[in-house]
């Protein structure tokens, strides 16, 4: 019996010939990622230092460590908190990429996540990590097992393989299909497995789009997602390698939990009701056509890509944000920024009325400019429990950069082809 | 992160009652209210811990009950105060039909034995005694009939058995 992408990569990391689903070992990271976050890395970092007493790292090429939390303020508390991280960073020699941009963004543009490597993160939306043929496991706090030891221990995940043909009809994209994936299988369909993305659908889908697609892995139960990394996702490494990699794919006879098949082409707009993104909070945009919204903001580790913000400017183009309404706009990192001004796209969206802020984590996390009771937002954002982007008391409904640049313009929750009829 | 309890392992046998019994896909963050996730006050988490399901709880549970949960459990952004509200009472294991992977993975650092035991959820009603040998996942019911769950890996055993990831990883990794 052959081996899927997921087996082969902890293979490798475990030093392996083979490892089946089901195998408790031990793995070795290639790289042990984390953002600066005030009760998480200032407390590893002491831990690891007066704890475990570890003053010196063999190996510090293999953490790494952004700031992309807290950027926004200003205020002397954001000061401290980066400076801690810094000291650290410096004390240890570890590579710091500071307000750059999201980090699960920025990881890929400086090429830590490239085909058949294995990385870790305490948070889960490493998993957009998938989209170049990487393993990204967000570990929560055994990330600190894998700092102190070098290695961490897992159960070998089975896989459900999603086999995807077609291409997404206009205004449509892969925000809605993860929805369309958790409402036809429930929100612990793969529980503690790894999604695997092939076919001609997955082939035909752009980088942007798998990010998305694999970051919101953990929605599903998955613990991450990976796609068979192809020419697309070959190219962009080759680009942006910072070491030597050896791409993996799946065997013909790997053996699979389960095996989905969708036709691209039949995916529609999806809204997801506030609460969280369990599958009976999952409809049909059109079934809430008329909910009035007062915020939008399309941006997040999971969208707020180039192809994110084309979509709100093919949106947008000519027409302006409804009375009443804010859209803010977050490129997931500089680099997009820069490309989308240069593209012209920003422009667009200003014209429409749209704010534009610098990439961070800020506002998916209720820090920059808060919701207030009572409001509705309409939001790509990763998270809408109640109080995760501001009041317990707002209402947060999540969907793709289409339907939320079309809301923004409609005052109201609308599919991108309602907009572009009217 | 920081102010987490430091809670002893679990006796080999763990004998109680079911305190409480979730359903599916159930956000352990409710256990004390999504405006309280963020405090590890013993007090305050005390006042507030199952209060929107039964305002006798904090008074009525017992160490060694357990909670009993439906399949998915600990889904959505599991922080982690709630279960610290939960095992300052004495609640001493989770049972569930199944575990979300992240909650899971946050409460095995701390120490907690979750047990996957299929069937628990409609086996037993709160105020049902009940034994669990958390190591091999085993449960004996109020009227003696046994249930089998998943049995933890070895790792994980060893985890609880030192009261949480961080105490084994000191006494396998520190140079002090």
């Amino acid at each position: 019996m052959g081996s899927t992408i997921t087996e082969k990569i902890l293979a490798r990391a475990a030093g392996e010939d083979t490892v089946k689903a089901g195998d408790n070992l031990p793995a070795r990271p290639d790289h042990m990622i984390a953002y600066d976050f005030p009760g998480y890395t200032d407390v590893m970092f002491r831990q690891m230092h007066d704890d475990f007493g570890i003053r010196t790292l063999s190996d510090p090429e293999r953490y790494v460590i952004f700031i992309d939390h807290m950027l926004t303020k200003g205020n002397e508390k954001e000061q401290e908190v980066h400076q801690v991280t810094r000291d650290w960073c410096e004390f240890y020699g570890i590579e710091l990429h500071e307000a750059r941009g999201i980090g699960h963004q920025v990881m890929a543009e400086l090429g830590y996540a490239l085909p058949g490597t294995f990385l870790i993160h305490f948070d889960g939306h490493i998993s957009g990590a998938g989209a170049f043929g990487a393993l990204g496991w967000g570990v929560r706090r055994d990330l600190l097992e894998a700092w102190v030891s070098g290695q961490i221990f897992l159960d070998v995940p089975a896989t459900t393989r999603f086999e995807l043909d077609g291409e997404f009809a206009p205004g449509v994209d892969s925000r809605d299909l993860i929805h369309r994936i958790i409402a036809d299988h429930g929100a612990d369909g793969c529980a503690h497995q790894v999604m695997e993305y092939a076919g001609p659908g997955a082939r035909a889908m752009s980088i942007d789009r798998r990010q998305g697609l694999c970051g919101m892995a953990m929605f599903t139960g998955a613990v991450s997602a990976v796609f068979e990394p192809d020419d697309t996702a070959l190219a962009y490494a080759r680009k942006v390698a910072r070491k030597e990699f050896t791409p993996l794919l799946p065997d013909a006879d790997a053996e699979y939990a389960a095996v989905h098949h969708y036709d691209l082409s039949t995916i529609t707009p999806q809204v997801v009701l506030p609460g969280s993104a369990r599958s009976a909070n999952t409809r049909a945009a059109a079934d809430l056509n008329g909910t009035p919204v007062t915020k939008a903001f399309i941006g997040s580790c999971a969208s707020g890509r180039i192809e994110d913000i084309r979509a709100a400017a093919l949106v947008l183009d000519g027409r302006t944000v409804a009375p009443g309404v804010e859209l803010n706009v977050v490129p997931t990192s500089d680099a997009v920024h820069r490309q989308a001004e240069d593209e012209g796209l920003l422009d667009v969206l200003r014209r429409a009325g749209a704010q534009i802020a610098r990439s961070s984590c800020d506002f998916c996390f209720g820090y920059q400019k808060p919701l207030q009771p009572d409001e509705n937002c309409i939001s790509t954002g990763v998270l809408n429990i109640s109080g995760r982007m501001g009041s317990t008391e707002a209402n947060i409904y999540m969907g793709s950069a289409f339907t939320v640049a079309a809301s923004a313009v409609a005052g109201t929750i609308t599919a991108a082809e309602e907009v572009s009829r009217s | 992160m920081s102010a987490a309890r430091d809670y002893p392992p679990p006796p080999d046998l763990i004998s109680g009652r079911v305190a409480w019994v979730f359903g599916d896909d159930f956000d352990i963050d409710l256990v004390i209210g999504v405006e309280n996730i963020k405090s590890y006050d013993a007090e305050f988490l005390r006042g507030k811990v199952m209060q929107a399901y039964d305002p006798t709880f904090a008074d009525r549970v017992r160490p060694g009950d357990v909670i009993v949960g439906g399949r998915n459990f600990g889904y959505g952004h599991p922080h982690y105060p709630p279960m610290v509200a939960l095992r300052d009472l004495g609640i001493a294991a989770v049972l569930a039909e199944s575990f979300s992977p992240g909650f899971w993975r946050g409460e095995t650092y701390n120490g907690m034995p979750l047990l996957a035991v299929p069937g628990i959820s409609t086996a037993v009603t709160t105020g049902d005694a009940v034994s669990v040998d958390w190591r091999t996942a085993a449960v004996t019911l109020a009227d003696g009939s046994p249930l089998h769950g998943t049995p933890p890996s070895d790792r994980v055993v060893r985890v609880i058995e030192a009261g949480g990831s961080l105490k084994l990883l000191l006494a396998e990794h520190s140079r002090v």
